[in-house]
């Protein structure tokens, strides 16, 4: 295992595969980062409930946005030229999840709750990751992503207390989100999620991240009344 | 030190303005969240801001 820690003024003098891999794993977060806005701001900030909730979508836009500003300059200041995602469809983003629209109120306070969750574990493993310039820019970007999760946490339960028709809808839309989310963490026994394992670029397995994520999202599915999807069901990556 | 990507700084600054914008807006529209006179352009000046980064013609904001 390599226990070093990288500066940017190292980077060359790195094993290929390490630079490889880094500049993989930027331009993934970052068409991630940017990913999200891209999903909702089209259909859901004219159409939020109230002024407040546009405002709000707007202001969750601008921090993923500069998100993604830093993610981008992490990777351009080592040669990683990041841009392209800004303006590629949303049909072509790495990660399935990002690929389509969100169009109901349903839709994207799940995805707050649970797919802004999954953000925040993928970027938990960067914690002390080997390239510090990565490490130096998460505390504000995590914080922020607990922010828009409290956000979609609070407004599914809202939804989730106008009767049993809303609770119907809240439940088609958990049922269709928990899958993604569950597949965000790639495939189990990944062998590339090793070689980031062994560069100090992530802490965790693909499925040691995923099942933290389901002992912690199972409990607050069933405090909400709602059920927990079956975790197999559409499954791409298990 | 490696050589970085063209465009690195520029595209920096300019999604830093950017993002200020957007939260100078927000912080606008929240704080007179029931003047629509104010919270109406607000989310306009949003919705303006966000329209041209959603369509990412990234070499047109650079030049």
């Amino acid at each position: 295992m390599f226990t070093d820690k990288i500066e940017l003024k190292d980077v060359d003098k790195m094993d290929p595969e390490f630079r490889d891999l880094l500049g993989r794993v930027l331009t993934i977060q970052a068409d991630c980062e940017i990913g999200g806005p891209h999903l909702y701001v089209e259909k859901m900030l004219p159409a939020a409930p109230t002024k407040l909730d546009q405002l709000i979508i707007a202001r969750t836009a601008a921090e993923e946005i500069d998100h993604f500003r830093k993610v981008a300059r992490v990777a351009g200041d080592m040669g990683v030229d990041v841009s392209f995602v800004l303006s590629q469809p949303n049909e072509k983003r790495f990660v399935d999840t990002f690929r389509g629209l969100i169009t109901t109120w349903e839709d994207n306070s799940v995805f707050g709750f649970l797919i802004d969750r999954v953000g925040r574990y993928q970027l938990e493993e960067f914690y002390d990751c080997s390239y510090l310039p990565l490490q130096r820019i998460l505390p504000d970007i995590v914080t922020e992503e607990l922010g828009h999760i409290d956000y979609g946490y609070n407004k599914t339960r809202e939804l989730l207390s106008k009767g049993d028709e809303q609770k119907e809808r809240v439940q088609r839309a958990i049922d269709y989100w928990y899958v993604r989310a569950l597949d965000m963490f790639g495939r189990s026994g990944s062998k590339r999620a090793e070689r980031y394992r062994y560069w100090g670029l992530k802490r965790r397995t693909n499925e040691q991240a995923r099942e933290d994520y389901i002992n912690e999202v199972n409990p607050i599915l069933l405090s909400l009344g709602l059920k927990i999807p079956d975790p197999l069901k559409g499954r791409r990556y298990v | 030190m490696p050589e970085a990507a063209a465009n690195t700084e520029q595209l920096d600054e300019h999604l830093l303005e950017v993002v200020r914008a957007l939260h100078g807006a927000v912080k606008q529209g929240v704080s007179h969240a029931g003047d629509p006179k104010i919270v109406d352009p607000a989310i306009a000046d949003c919705k303006e801001i966000l329209d041209v980064i959603m369509a990412g013609n990234v070499k047109e904001w650079l030049n």
